[in-house]
C-alpha cells in the first residue's frame, strides 16, 4: 500500500500545495502486527520509524487531540503553545473571545512563530524576519513587502488553522481533519466516565498553576494504553507507594488489593478502569472532607460516585489521560518512537476553597507529579520496556494482552461495554482502533480517486 | 493442642534457613515452614504465601521477617502479619519450642499475635 499526502486540504489549501512523490510516505498494512482477538501485539509498533511516521499521518492527523483547558484563556491574546503529535500549535483566544489554534510555524521560513510556553500577546511576530500574524491568524505585516512579486497576497500566507476545534466541559480538543466526526460523538460513552471528574462541580473545573513537563524514554502508546487498561500493575509496581499511602499507615490493606471494579472499553480506543468499592479512595484528606457525597450522588448518580469518581485511570484515544482522584490530566506527546514528553496539569473543581485546592495540588504532586511516588514507578516500567526493545530477537517476541478475553459486556450499571477491573480489554480495543486508523487513508491523502 | 512433632536437632536447620514439613506429615494438610531466624529462635508459618503461590521457606529471612521469593511480600515470623504489599493477609502461625536441643513443632497451635 502506498499513498501520498498531497491532496490539498479544504480548510488549509496550503497543505499539499507542492505535490509529493508517493514513495516519500510509504504506509504498511499493520493487520498482522496487532492481534486484538488473540491478545498479542508485535513490538515493532513501538520501535519502527516508518510506523511512527504513519502514526503521525494517520492517527495524530485525524484524531481529536487534547490541546488545553479553557481556564488557561481569559482575555483575547492569551495563548498557550503545545503539540498535536509532533506538530507545534499555538492555542489562543481571538478578539471575539473564540478559541483558535494554528500551526506554530511561520509561513515564510518555517521557524516556530511563538517560542514562549504561554502568555499574552497582541500579535505573533516571527523573530527570524519579522512576518507578523494577528490573533485570527491573518498575516498583517511583511517587512520589505514591496520586494515581493505583484501577485503576492498576504491572504495566501495566513497561519495554518487547526480546522476542527471543540470543547468538552472545559477541555479543548483539536483535530486536523476538517470533516472530523463531532467531538461529542467521538467521545461517545466516554463522556459519562469523564463527567465523574469534569462535572462534580456545577461551576466546572480549572487548572492550577502551570504545566509540568518531563521526558521519558518510551513509546507514547505504552503510557496511553496503560492508562486505558492497566490496573493489573498497581499492586506490584506501586507496592511501596501503596504502603506509604495506606490509610492507617500501619500495613497493607486487603481492601486495596482485592477491590472490585470495572473497566470501560470503548470501540474507538478510549478506556477507563476504576474500583467500585466505597473505600477505594486515596483523596487528600481535605478534598475528601470537602465533597458532599449525597449531593454528588444526586448530581452524577450513585454508580458514577462509587466507580469512576474513585481511584481510577483513563485514556481518551490517542494520548490524553487522566486520574480523577489525583486531579491529574496529561498528554503523552510523542517525540519519536522512543521518547515521550509528558505534559501534566493539576485539575481542581472551581468552587473548592483555596485551602482545598492547595491540598489537591500537593496530593497531585506527591502521587503523580514529575517526582510523584506512583508516577516514578510507571515511567521506570515504560522506559525499561523501551530500552531493550530494539534488540532484534526481543523485538520479534510479541507481548501478551490476553487478560479478561471475552469478558466485555453491558452490565446494566455502567454505560457501554465494560470488563473486569483486572483486564486487558480496553488495551485490545485501543490497539484495534489504532490499527484501523493505520490501515485507512486519512483526509489529507490522495487516494487516487 | 495438637501433638508436637520432633524435627530433630537445632543444628539441622542453619540460621537463615527454613525447612518444610509437608502437610501430610504435619497433619494439617498444609505445608508448614519452620524458620531459624536471625535472632536465633525458631518460628513456623504456613509455607504458602498468602498472596500467590510461593514457598516462604524459599524466601529471604531478614531479622525476624521472611520475604517471599516471588513478589517480595514480607511476613513477621513472630505473628504471621503481612508487613507489606502485595500481601495483605497474615500467614498462619504454629508454635515452635526448642526442647533439649530439639526443635518441636506444634501444628495447629497458633502463636498469639504480639505486634
Amino acid at each position: 500500500m502506498s499513498t501520498t499526502d498531497s491532496c490539498p486540504s479544504k480548510a488549509n489549501p496550503a497543505i499539499g500545495r507542492l505535490p509529493r512523490p508517493a514513495s516519500m510516505a510509504t504506509n504498511v498494512d499493520v493487520s498482522t502486527l496487532v492481534d486484538s482477538d488473540g491478545g498479542m501485539i508485535d513490538r515493532s509498533i513501538y520501535t519502527d520509524r516508518g510506523i511512527y511516521g504513519q502514526e503521525m499521518r494517520r492517527v495524530f492527523a485525524r484524531s481529536w487531540l487534547f490541546l488545553a483547558h479553557e481556564s488557561q484563556f481569559r482575555k483575547p491574546g492569551d495563548f498557550f503553545t503545545t503539540f498535536m503529535g509532533e506538530d507545534p500549535v499555538i492555542v489562543t483566544m481571538d478578539k471575539t473571545k473564540s478559541i483558535r489554534a494554528y500551526l506554530n510555524s511561520c509561513r515564510h521560513r518555517g521557524v516556530r512563530l511563538c517560542r514562549a510556553d504561554a502568555g499574552a500577546t497582541k500579535m505573533f511576530t516571527c523573530t527570524y524576519h519579522g512576518w507578523s500574524f494577528d490573533l485570527a491568524g491573518a498575516l498583517q505585516s511583511v517587512p520589505n513587502e514591496t520586494a515581493y512579486p505583484e501577485d503576492f497576497d498576504r491572504k495566501d500566507w495566513s497561519l495554518i488553522d487547526v480546522p476542527s476545534l471543540a470543547t468538552y466541559k472545559g477541555l479543548i480538543f483539536g483535530n486536523w481533519d476538517p470533516n472530523a466526526e463531532p467531538l461529542e460523538e467521538a467521545l461517545g460513552d466516554m463522556r459519562y466516565y469523564m463527567d465523574a471528574m469534569l462535572d462534580r462541580d456545577p461551576e466546572g473545573t480549572e487548572v492550577m498553576g502551570g504545566v509540568m513537563k518531563w521526558e521519558l524514554e518510551g513509546n507514547w502508546k505504552l503510557a496511553a494504553e496503560q492508562f486505558a487498561t492497566d490496573w493489573y500493575h498497581v499492586n506490584m509496581s506501586h507496592a511501596s507507594a501503596l504502603m506509604v499511602m495506606s490509610p492507617t499507615g500501619r500495613g497493607p490493606k486487603a481492601d486495596i488489593v482485592a477491590t472490585p471494579g470495572r473497566q470501560f472499553v470503548a470501540p474507538n480506543g478510549h478506556g477507563a478502569g476504576f474500583p467500585t468499592h466505597p473505600k477505594s479512595r486515596f483523596d487528600a484528606g481535605p478534598v475528601h472532607e470537602y465533597y458532599d457525597y449525597p449531593a454528588l450522588r444526586e448530581r452524577l448518580g450513585d454508580a458514577a460516585v462509587e466507580g469512576p469518581m474513585t481511584t481510577g485511570h483513563a485514556t481518551v484515544f490517542p494520548n490524553f489521560s487522566y486520574l480523577p482522584v489525583n486531579g491529574s490530566i496529561r498528554v503523552w506527546h510523542p517525540k519519536g518512537p522512543d521518547k515521550i514528553e509528558v505534559w501534566a496539569w493539576i485539575l481542581v473543581d472551581k468552587s473548592m476553597p483555596d485551602d482545598v485546592k492547595d491540598a489537591q495540588r500537593l496530593y497531585n504532586l506527591r502521587t503523580f507529579g514529575p517526582s510523584g511516588i506512583f508516577e516514578a514507578d510507571d515511567g521506570e516500567n515504560w522506559s525499561e520496556v523501551q530500552a531493550i526493545s530494539h534488540g532484534f530477537v526481543t523485538n520479534s517476541v510479541p507481548l501478551n494482552f490476553q487478560m479478561g478475553m471475552g469478558s466485555e459486556r453491558e452490565d446494566g450499571v455502567y454505560p457501554g461495554q465494560t470488563s473486569e477491573l483486572y483486564s486487558d480489554a480496553a488495551g485490545r480495543s485501543f490497539y484495534r482502533h489504532w490499527a484501523g486508523l493505520m490501515n485507512e487513508p486519512a483526509w489529507h491523502e490522495n487516494t487516487g480517486k | 493442642m495438637s501433638e508436637a512433632i520432633n524435627l530433630g536437632s537445632i543444628d539441622d536447620i542453619d540460621e537463615g534457613e527454613a525447612k518444610v514439613i509437608p502437610g501430610d506429615e504435619n497433619g494439617t494438610g498444609e505445608d508448614i515452614a519452620v524458620f531459624h531466624a536471625e535472632d536465633g529462635n525458631f518460628y513456623a508459618l504456613n509455607d504458602e504465601c498468602t498472596h500467590e503461590t510461593a514457598s516462604l521457606a524459599d524466601g529471604w529471612i531478614e531479622g525476624t521477617e521472611v520475604e517471599c521469593p516471588v513478589h517480595s511480600a514480607k511476613f513477621c515470623l513472630k505473628s504471621g502479619q503481612a508487613m507489606c504489599m502485595p500481601a495483605t493477609i497474615a500467614a498462619r502461625t504454629h508454635k515452635v519450642v526448642v526442647q533439649d536441643g530439639a526443635v518441636m513443632l506444634y501444628p495447629n497451635c497458633p502463636v498469639a499475635a504480639q505486634v
